[in-house]
């Protein structure tokens, strides 16, 4: 349950360490949380020095780890320790080149393989 | 408690024990991929036969007659030799499994043959089945312009149709890094600059190289 002001850590070396949602889009209608897979338009509130992502910036991002239950088609429920988003750019690649932590597959179906490649452990 | 927590920290911080399910032989098993849940049905294998027995002693001495206990061992037992090997071919067996493998295998040489007409540089295919469960080979090749990329990609979907009859999800619009996801076969097209900066090549290291049977220009 991602929604404006909500705090996320940053799942990828691109650079950010904190990020702040600041619009959900790319879901249906008007909704008003986000979930794993969603694309957000995000603010970077912390950053690492000497990196191209700078602290202030504008970014999308996609959520790959949610505090809030996911549950998938299989029937298994799957609920992470933080909130968590991947940097992409507007065509949908990663600004990063690695991605940190477990990454739920149904990113997959969702044309996030990308970012699926990278990650080191999928569920 | 509904769901599993599962650490952020994926690797690094969260032991197997903690995690209360196997995600991975499930998903394997809804994912299709036959290896898992064949591995599992072996290792369940010995409990049945256990239970068998357990039943018939049960029975013989509910029935207080030894010889007969003995007799209903014994055709179980010739049961169990006889119809044992059922248990096992339930799932797939190596065989097919091996077909399937080798179906996916003859769809990525063909692509990456395909690529090599027109002119893909540094094909490479790797067999990452060992490495994720979600797919069985990548392949991971350099265009050199938008137009190029858009020819191979549009090659590629043409044969996965008409060939094999896997349809590709992935970028439909030429990409710096575009993806086409078959299934079994993930195809990752970059620009050179964005195949040094992404290296998936290191990332994949432990994969297994397949050969391939044309030359690929190295630039």
């Amino acid at each position: 349950m991602i929604q404006p002001q909500t705090l996320l850590n940053v799942a990828d070396n691109s650079g950010a360490r904190k990020l702040m949602c600041i619009r959900v889009i790319g879901a249906a209608g008007n909704q008003r949380y986000a979930r794993i897979g969603d694309v957000i338009v995000a603010v970077i509130k912390d950053a690492v020095p000497q990196m191209p992502l700078e602290r202030s910036e504008v970014i999308r991002a996609v959520i790959v780890r949610t505090c809030k239950e996911f549950k998938c088609e299989d029937g298994i429920i799957i609920r992470y320790d933080d909130n968590a988003a991947v940097i992409i750019d507007q065509k949908g690649n990663p600004k990063g080149t690695r991605v940190f932590g477990a990454i739920a597959e149904e990113l997959r179906e969702l044309n996030f393989t990308k970012i699926v490649s990278l990650a080191p452990e999928v569920l | 408690m509904g769901g599993a927590a599962i650490s952020s920290h994926g690797l690094a911080c969260a032991p197997p024990a903690a995690v209360p399910l196997n995600p991975r032989a499930r998903r394997a098993s809804a994912a299709g991929h036959r290896s898992s849940p064949q591995l599992l049905l072996r290792s369940d294998l010995p409990p049945p036969a256990v239970l068998c027995r357990a039943r018939s002693q049960s029975s013989s001495s509910s029935n207080v007659n030894f010889g007969r206990g003995d007799d209903a061992d014994k055709l179980l037992e010739d049961l169990l030799k006889q119809h044992g090997e059922v248990v096992y071919s339930s799932g797939a067996s190596p065989a097919a499994e091996a077909d399937d493998d080798a179906e996916c295998l003859s769809f990525a040489v063909s692509l990456a043959k395909a690529a090599s007409e027109i002119k893909a540089a540094d094909i490479r295919v790797l067999c990452v089945k060992r490495l994720v469960y979600w797919t069985r080979f990548f392949i991971i090749l350099t265009a050199f312009s938008n137009a190029q990329i858009d020819a191979i990609s549009s090659k590629m979907r043409d044969i996965g149709e008409k060939q094999f009859s896997k349809v590709a999800s992935g970028d439909t619009k030429p990409n710096s890094w575009t993806l086409l996801d078959f299934g079994d076969v993930v195809v990752h097209i970059f620009l050179p600059q964005q195949r040094a900066f992404y290296n998936l090549e290191e990332f994949y290291g432990n994969a297994t190289p397949i050969e391939l049977p044309f030359d690929t220009q190295w630039q």
